[in-house]
């Protein structure tokens, strides 16, 4: 898809500069009311600021329970020589982000007068916690001789640009200003002495004074190499491939690499190649021939109703499986129920691709990687894992937080956009369905959900199938966030004009046709910062499965840590450290789709 | 070219017959009977809330008939499922709002509907929306989206849509209603070019001139019902009803 | 023009009936809803052979036997029964709902407030607030503030201010002002007195609008409510009589046998689907013919009469005891209204105590003069209400903003006072678009004072969740959960619509 060309937006005059005085006259001390407003809220917030760093800083408090435990609120119990898998997880993410915002060109331009603003708060705030902090007269020196460094840089900045066009119109890549900023970061656990803190072997290492250790300040580092790197790989990716090409590829890799990442990279399946061979290249040659050559007849273009027929029959069929499956009539396979499940869909829409032999075949084309692809990650996920655990799951700490909310997000995002199109359908039945289903489910709270998924769900299953405890927590919460979401496409489908569905009646599009080209599009580019908020908000509440056992970030805060016999009932550091790891990725997503609906406010084409 | 001759020499194209139809307990069609010939030019005309639009959005079945007999191009609208997507891909439809598709590029709004119902390779329905875009004016438009061009250069692209599928005949619903006033010669161009070539056309307008140059018959509707029907010298110069010299003398 | 009949083959076209829209819509329809009903069917025989197997019954009997739990507070923290459990679990929830619903409303005003000020302190203060308070899960929080109460210090006589506001490890307790003996009957006294008031008030309007003198409309009405609330302070005991009403109809109620009100809960659910379904076909009814019913109109129809034949199975069928059960509930209801109203009731309406602490035995607690809340109590207190805060506070900031500027203008345009502009053209008018979110936001507190259960204070879902563990009655509870809950949904959205409409009329 080209880029429109971007709408320029005559920006507002700016106010003319004041000079500082003039500044705190109109912002302080404007008439006596505000005068006293600012010095009684000056006061409340300085005293607040002071009890916090006392707080924070007071000899009392542990923060070694934290660094400590810093691998457990990470990753949990993963095994320890098999890390490397986690730092190859996050190498592959970091990678995607590289391509993906050099592909996009999401990065906008930060001016110089914005920069040397934030220098000089920086400073002037590092002047607050010199004056307010209980600390030692010779570090508030240190930390005072540093804020004035930083108000001098800010200041220089500011008075070398006077020159107020300039001002304005200087400016330097949000993403490059980023990065040297993450540069700053990992450079200083190279030369600031942080401190080791560790568990080996259960014993404790907290040894003060010295720089963090090799196997933390190494991969942070290559992390932040590969970043760079694939940025700048991405910047000349641009020239060689079409553009949205890379895009296709990328939103692909970036689909898959939660369930690859999670299931092959971190779990790592101990595969039975013999059973492999004899059993599971056959069954996917099988599928992947078979059902390539049904959906090739099937979409031939003159074949009319009979299509439709045989795929409700192939739906019917393969729902009937799991029937039989719950209740064992016949043993199968549970790769080619799936399978089935898959060829049934695929069926459906076979319709749409009828036309001539090039575009057919690229549709059998499409459902062999498919079959390659599925039956590669269910042969993944059935395999026993390697790795040695003391826990009860792999995942956990924050890397289980990040799951369960990416899964969550994914899972949902289907079944809402399937409830919201049968709550604003014409098809009566399906409306009162879905509008009950909704509204039931975003009348209860989302703990009683995941207390009937974890407690009360066995007892509906058949004898003899079991349900994980984290795959109970993961379908409730689904179900759960699926009902918000498909308010939020409802919204935007509420948007898309009666005029745009009559249009596409007219030059002949069918239903399903016309719901994934026109319809859906439309209302999910007006429902994207409404979603984002969404998504907030489920990273946000899979706290809650903390309550109901599952390792997350909060438990292992706020229960496992305190329970450790070196730091018994040490509680509140580890809460407050998560509460800032918790607002930083929030408050991030949120300035981000805060710019979002600019966009999608300005972009109106 | 008299409404006779056209009736007599060409076959049937669209043949309505006591056609009826509510929207809640407001009856808009009552007992609409016509026909319409092959190459035949109609212009239907009538106040507001009379029920052209109405009338023309039934022969495709954007609106379902709730009585009588519509059959287009020898199939009848009836239920079936089959013969709704024959029609709908054998009749084009320009809308008052144009109704383009806002979020996709001017070329992918005229190739959708020709890769995706008639099942024409890419390359193919590209050359030809090219082709037709050329035809309506605009073809330096193509990669720009709706939004980015006037509602004359729009409306254009929407009758390029609409041709894209090759239909036999073509509906037009106030076409220029919402355009200003320097956009709708333009608009008033491409349609009279259609109409040379021989298409069947249905059209609703305000635009007398059009009707008097371009059509072969002029239908008169009011209040759902057909009140009069003629060729534009019968109509414009000795109409015989009432209803019609009120209408006619408060719009010109 | 040659009328020409078109070819007869063209009529009577029946489509065989898979390529028939109509047939098609609905085949598809009915087969999604025979899934999810099969599914339903499906699971629910799965549980019952399960809970055959694991020797545990469903059904509700649990709810009258001694589950043998302590709650941690409540009106009753060693309930004798299940349902009684729950009910003090209820009452928990309401009583955290109503009363953080309250101050979340004060807090988020005056913060949004605050984010409109031009104070440059006051301004970024509400910033920090709204922006740290609504990125840190609410969980998170409450957790944390009940880890800062459990580490307060202890309790002893010179914890906190002198009496006024004392805290301690042991909780938060502040003074407090309560209903006493003759709230109810004061509250009949005020029922008159604002009735009066209103035709005090619209006497004094009539007034202006005849003269056009200044007639101070809401100060008289508020002096004749004043003068009211001041006599009937004194002489309340008069309407002691009230209670014996009270008793008599609830007498009467529970003289109704059971058939009766069966029979006339099915004959309304009948005549209202009856009504229904008539007024709706006279609105098809067309003056130029016959009713054209779409399929969609007929779903309609059959739905009410299948609705109204659902609640026939319900009341008859499925919960036999509900009509005793309403019976005996309202009943019992004007039972409690008579002790209420009824005579010998001679304190006055309110009362007022500063906490205290006291000594029983070896160690310190709250004496019951003050508020005190639990640190459980406090923890989500604190949490529910900063977090909601900072969110009504966006909204409020979000209302006043999407006032149009010209609005203002007009009214300082028109010599209006800043109060006065505030009070009668721009908060009007923010009001109609902070109403919906406001009350979206009202069903998010009540539902999340579920998450009380992480700090262990005594909510309806901590409670259920021991009873059910107790009792292996997961799913029961799963079901009175689901039943509290959309009726807390229901009573908000029936109070927030009832505002909406409210200042819609107020506009017009």
């Amino acid at each position: 898809m080209n880029e429109p060309a971007t709408i320029k937006v005559e920006s507002r005059p700016k106010e003319p500069s004041r000079t500082p005085r003039e500044w705190i006259r109109k912002n302080l001390f404007s008439n006596t009311p505000n005068t006293i407003l600012t010095f009684i809220f000056g006061a409340i917030s300085i005293y607040a600021i002071r009890e916090l760093l006392g707080f924070i800083l007071s000899g009392e408090r542990r923060w070694g329970a934290v660094a400590t435990n810093m691998r457990l609120l990470m990753a949990q119990g993963y095994p320890a020589n098999q890390f490397v898998r986690v730092w190859f997880t996050l190498g592959c993410l970091m990678a995607l982000s590289g391509l993906s915002l050099a592909t996009w060109r999401a990065s906008g331009r930060l001016s110089l007068g914005k920069i040397s603003t934030w220098t000089m708060n920086l400073g002037g705030g590092l002047a607050l916690f010199a004056i307010l902090a209980p600390i030692s007269w010779a570090s508030r020196l240190g930390w005072i001789i540093a804020a004035a460094l930083f108000l001098l840089v800010g200041l220089s900045m500011w008075f070398g640009l006077r020159d107020s066009e300039k001002r304005f119109s200087g400016s330097v890549p949000t993403v490059w200003f980023t990065y040297g900023f993450l540069g700053v970061l990992v450079l200083s656990l190279w030369t600031v002495p942080y401190g080791h803190y560790a568990f080996v072997d259960g014993e404790l290492i907290a040894e003060t004074g010295r720089t963090v250790a090799m196997s933390t300040k190494l991969p942070f580092t290559v992390m932040w190499l590969i970043l760079v790197g694939s940025y700048l790989i991405g910047t000349q990716v641009r020239q060689w491939i079409p553009i949205g090409r890379t895009k296709a590829v990328l939103i692909g890799l970036w689909f898959l690499s939660p369930f690859v990442l999670n299931w092959i990279v971190l779990r790592d399946p101990d595969f039975d190649y013999a059973h492999i061979a004899s059993t599971d290249i056959p069954l996917a040659l099988m599928f992947a021939i078979g059902g390539g050559l049904v959906l090739y007849l099937l979409s031939k273009p003159d074949l009319g109703e009979i299509g439709r027929i045989v795929a409700i029959i192939f739906l019917i069929f393969a729902i009937f499986n799991w029937v039989a499956a719950f209740f064992g009539w016949y043993p199968m396979l549970q790769k080619v129920r799936i399978s089935f499940v898959l060829l049934a869909l695929a069926a459906l829409v076979a319709p749409n691709f009828a036309a001539d032999k090039k575009t057919r075949l690229r549709f059998v084309a499409s459902w062999i990687g498919l079959i390659a692809v599925s039956h590669w990650l269910i042969t993944a996920i059935n395999s026993p894992s390697t790795l040695k655990l003391q826990g009860p799951t792999y995942l956990g700490g924050f890397s289980l937080t990040l799951f369960v909310a990416v899964l969550t997000l994914l899972l949902s995002f289907p079944l809402g956009v399937l409830l919201a199109l049968g709550r604003t359908s014409t098809m009566p039945i399906a409306r009162v369905l879905s509008t009950a289903y909704i509204e039931s489910i975003r009348g209860v709270p989302l703990i009683t959900i995941l207390f009937f998924f974890s407690n009360i769900l066995p007892l509906f299953l058949p004898e003899g199938m079991e349900i994980a405890e984290l795959a109970a927590i993961v379908t409730g919460y689904t179900l759960f966030s699926a009902a918000y979401l498909a308010e939020n496409v409802r919204g935007g489908l509420q948007s898309v004009m009666r005029g745009q569905y009559e249009a596409a009646d007219a030059i002949g599009l069918t239903t399903s046709q016309r719901t994934g080209f026109i319809v859906i599009p439309q209302a999910l580019r007006v429902s994207i910062p409404p979603l984002v908020g969404q998504a907030i908000g489920v990273f946000k509440e899979t706290s809650l499965v903390a309550i109901v056992g599952a390792f997350d970030l909060l438990r292992i805060a706020a229960y496992v840590v305190p329970s450790q016999t070196e730091f018994l009932g040490v509680k509140r550091e580890g809460l407050l450290l998560i509460s800032v790891i918790y607002f930083i990725v929030a408050f991030s997503m949120s300035k981000y789709s805060q710019k979002l609906e600019e966009r999608v406010g300005l972009g109106e084409r | 070219m008299s409404a006779e001759t056209a009736h007599t020499t060409r076959p049937d194209m669209i043949v309505c017959e006591n056609v009826d139809k509510w929207f809640g307990d407001f009856q808009a069609l009552k007992g609409v009977t016509a026909t319409i010939a092959e190459q035949e030019v109609v212009v239907v005309l009538g106040p507001s809330g009379s029920g052209k639009s109405t009338w023309i959005r039934c022969i495709n079945r954007l609106e379902a008939h709730e009585k009588g007999t519509i059959v287009v191009d020898g199939v009848e609208l009836t239920n079936d499922l089959r013969n709704i997507e024959k029609i709908r891909s054998e009749v084009g439809m320009v809308f008052q709002q144009f109704n383009l598709f806002p979020h996709i590029t001017v070329l992918d709004n005229v190739t959708l509907a020709p890769k995706w119902v008639r099942k024409m390779p890419k390359a193919e329905a590209e050359n030809k929306a090219k082709e037709l875009l050329e035809m309506v004016g605009i073809p330096e438009q193509a990669s720009k989206y709706p939004g980015q061009l006037s509602g004359g250069q729009q409306q254009r692209v929407a009758i390029a849509r609409a041709l894209a599928m090759e239909p036999r005949i073509m509906l037009f619903d106030e076409p220029t209603s919402a355009l200003d006033p320097e956009m709708i010669k333009e608009v008033l161009d491409v349609m009279r070019d259609l109409a040379l070539g021989g298409m069947t056309m249905m059209v609703v307008t305000h635009e007398m001139g059009f009707a008097r140059e371009v059509a072969d018959r002029i239908f008169f509707l009011e209040s759902g019902e057909i009140v009069e029907e003629g060729t534009p010298e019968h109509f414009f110069t000795n109409p015989t009803e009432d209803r019609t010299k009120l209408f006619l003398s408060q719009i010109l | 023009m040659i009328q020409e009949t078109p070819p007869q083959n063209y009529h009577h076209q029946k489509p065989p009936f898979y390529r028939d829209a109509i047939v098609v819509k609905w085949l598809f329809q009915l087969g999604a809803l025979a899934l999810v009903v099969f599914s339903l069917w499906f699971l629910a025989s799965q549980a019952r052979d399960n809970l055959a197997a694991r020797d545990i019954s469903t059904g509700f009997d649990f709810l009258s036997v001694d589950p043998g739990i302590n709650l941690s507070e409540g009106i009753d923290t060693r309930p004798a029964t299940g349902g009684r459990a729950l009910w003090v679990g209820m009452v928990n929830t309401i009583r955290l709902a109503t009363a953080g619903i309250l101050a979340a409303t004060i807090l988020g005003l005056l913060v949004g407030l605050a984010r409109l000020s031009n104070n440059w302190v006051v301004n970024k203060l509400g910033s920090v607030f709204v922006e740290t308070l609504r990125n840190i899960p609410l969980l998170v929080q409450i957790i944390l503030y009940g880890a800062i109460l459990a580490n307060l210090g202890d309790l002893s006589y010179d914890s906190g201010w002198d009496n006024w506001v004392i805290w301690s490890n042991k909780g938060l307790s502040i003074p407090r002002v309560f209903i006493a003996d003759g709230f109810y009957q004061w509250a009949i006294f005020m029922l008159i007195g604002s009735v009066a008031a209103r035709w005090a008030y619209k006497s004094r309007q009539r007034q202006h609008d005849e003269t056009g003198r200044d007639t101070y409309p809401w100060i008289a009405s508020l002096g004749v409510l004043g003068a009211f609330a001041v006599i009937g302070w004194f002489i309340h005991p008069i309407f002691g009589w009230v209670g014996g009403i009270f008793g008599a109809i609830g007498d009467g109620i529970s003289k109704i046998p059971e058939e009766v009100l069966q029979a006339a809960l099915s004959i309304i659910a009948v005549l209202l689907a009856g009504n229904w379904i008539r007024n709706f076909l006279r609105s098809r009814r067309t003056p130029g013919g016959s009713a054209q019913l779409t399929d969609d109109d007929k779903f309609r129809v059959i739905f009410s009469g299948v609705s109204a034949g659902l609640v026939i199975v319900v009341v008859y069928v499925v919960w036999p005891g509900l009509s005793s059960w309403m019976i005996n509930s309202s009943s019992d209801l004007f039972g409690v209204l008579d002790d209420k109203f009824g005579n010998g009731r001679s304190g006055g309406p309110f009362g007022a105590d500063r906490p205290e602490v006291i000594k029983t035995g070896m160690f310190e607690k709250y004496g019951p003069s003050g508020l005190t809340m639990s640190i459980g109590f406090a923890a989500v207190f604190f949490g529910v209400v900063f977090y909601t805060a900072a969110f009504i506070a966006e909204i409020v900031r979000g209302g006043i903003l999407a006032v149009p500027k010209g609005q203002i203008e007009a009214a300082n345009s028109l010599g209006m006072k800043r109060s006065a502009a505030l009070r009668t053209v721009i908060l009007p008018q923010a009001l109609r678009v902070m109403m919906p979110p406001l009350g979206n936001q009202y069903l998010n507190l009540t539902k999340n004072t579920s998450l009380a259960i992480a700090v262990g204070f005594s909510d309806l879902v901590q409670v259920g969740q021991t009873v059910g563990n107790q009792t292996g009655k997961n799913l029961s509870v799963f079901a009175i959960w689901m039943l509290f809950y959309l009726a807390c949904s229901l009573t908000i959205s029936v109070v927030v619509n009832f505002f909406n409409v409210r200042l819609r009329i107020v506009e017009r």
